[in-house]
């Protein structure tokens, strides 16, 4: 299915036209989000989320985000999604390096339970001042009670399901 | 062109006097250097020797203590509320994932388990726990309510609302202001004109089928305004529907939107051929009955001869041969 077409813009003349090629290729239809290519090596790591494509969600794996803001009747669904984006950005940046899993944010009524897992990169009382540090002020900037629940590995690793 | 490159000298001018004091700090340093060994021009950019990469430092963790757990402990006391999983404090081997070839991952490090809201904290043992700690508010079950009648006769009234439990820092849902009040009909004190009345006032929210009236409030943005309303709409239906305005007295027969017997010339001609009350002639409940079906549902074949066996039987006449 190659398909270029070429629109010529009328009542110009022909040395200035403008023209603009659409590609309708068929690769360019090809899902790429959340798939990895496979490396010469076989060295790239990925962990379970990573070695399951989107379409996977559901059964062979679960989503990162649980609330009730999508389902039928549900309210607030633009500002839980803007909220859980901010909740990743300042997670992963304050626990710098640390986290090898996805950040998973599930909420119950108004607590926000914020999951994962980390590396043990650091010490344990680094660790308990960043749990309350990033409980403290998420909870002050989204206005509800938030509850860091992490496990720890001893290396990333630990975590790794496969290399493609 | 002229002026560009003006304008580069110039620059290249006030760059040198910037960087002049610092190119006289940086000879000094190669002063140093040259003591200890000359400098290698790396014009090819070829690595040194790599330094060896530091290792990370490795922390200490305590064992799991699943493994310190005996087999009699109070689950409820290691576990009280709704958590996340977490492997080093569940002793069960549980294991989630889909591998195509081999086993599902276990519970170390694994995410998808995370992810999973669990019950941990809503065993069987722990329920009966909070429900005998939760019995001492409770009150007994009034006796004089035993029965789904009773509750019936002495609460007439079905008041349903909905809350909703979102996962949201807000509490507040529009539906929840919705409120629906049932009632059996024949549970008001309604007499039969009264009852027609009330039945135009409430529409098509009366339920033929099973004899209620369902009453849907949802103008207003409160719950307890929805109901209050309910109540008031209740009430004045009910009021509404006793008061005889002056121009309902002017309705006459041809106004009647059904037949009613006691009213009508059939009435009277059988009273002035008995020559008696209505209440006096025998079998007259009957006929009345068959003359208002017929009149009511129309004519068919039941009830043409239903009203004349009742004939028959109002005049002492034998019955119709069978064909």
């Amino acid at each position: 299915m190659n398909i270029i077409r070429k629109v010529t813009l009328e009542g110009v003349n022909t040395r200035s036209s403008i023209t603009r090629t659409i590609h309708l290729y068929a690769p360019c239809c090809k899902n790429q989000a959340g798939r990895y290519r496979i490396t010469p090596r076989k060295d790239l790591p990925l962990t379970y989320e990573m070695a399951n494509p989107p379409h996977q969600i559901a059964h062979r794996k679960a989503w990162n985000s649980w609330n009730t803001s999508n389902i039928d009747g549900g309210i607030r669904p633009a500002q839980t999604a803007i909220e859980d984006v901010f909740i990743r950005k300042f997670v992963t940046g304050t626990w710098h390096n640390l986290f090898v899993s996805e950040v998973i944010i599930k909420r119950q009524h108004n607590i926000i339970r914020i999951a994962g897992i980390i590396r043990r990169g650091i010490g344990a009382r680094k660790m308990y001042f960043l749990i309350g540090y990033t409980e403290e002020l998420l909870s002050f900037w989204l206005q509800c009670p938030i509850k860091l629940e992490l496990q720890t590995v001893a290396d990333k690793r630990d975590v790794v399901f496969k290399y493609i | 062109m002229l002026s560009y490159s003006r304008s580069f000298e110039k620059f290249l001018f006030s760059n040198v006097e910037k960087s002049l004091p610092f190119s006289i700090a940086y000879s000094t340093e190669v002063k140093k250097e040259v003591k200890e060994e000359f400098r290698v021009l790396n014009l090819k950019n070829v690595k040194r020797q790599t330094q060896p990469k530091r290792a990370q430092k490795q922390l200490e963790a305590l064992p799991p203590r699943t493994n310190k757990m005996p087999v009699d402990q109070d689950w409820g006391s290691v576990w009280p509320g709704p958590r996340s999983f977490h492997p080093a404090s569940v002793p069960l081997p549980v294991r989630q994932g889909y591998v195509e070839k081999g086993v599902a991952p276990d519970k170390y490090a694994n995410a998808e388990l995370i992810k999973i809201p669990n019950f941990l904290h809503l065993t069987p043992p722990v329920i009966k726990r909070q429900c005998e700690a939760l019995k001492k508010f409770c009150t007994p079950w009034p006796k004089a309510l035993e029965n789904d009648k009773e509750c019936e006769k002495h609460f007439p009234i079905e008041v349903t609302s909905s809350d909703y439990c979102h996962s949201a820092p807000t509490i507040r849902n529009p539906l929840a202001r919705i409120v629906t009040i049932k009632f059996k009909l024949s549970s008001l004190n309604l007499n039969e004109r009264a009852k027609d009345k009330f039945l135009r006032l409430v529409g098509e929210r009366y339920n033929k089928e099973t004899d209620t009236v369902a009453i849907v409030t949802d103008r207003c943005p409160l719950k307890k305004q929805n109901y209050d309303y309910a109540m008031y709409l209740l009430t004045a239906c009910y009021h509404e529907s006793w008061n005889v305005e002056p121009w309902e007295e002017l309705k006459s027969e041809a106004d009647m939107e059904y037949y009613d017997w006691s009213k009508n010339a059939s009435k009277k001609s059988v009273e002035a051929l008995f020559g008696k009350q209505t209440e006096d002639i025998p079998n007259v409940k009957e006929y009345s009955e068959a003359v208002s079906t017929l009149m009511n549902e129309g004519e068919s074949e039941y009830s043409v001869t239903k009203y004349g066996d009742s004939v028959r039987k109002l005049l002492g006449l034998p019955d119709a041969p069978k064909t």
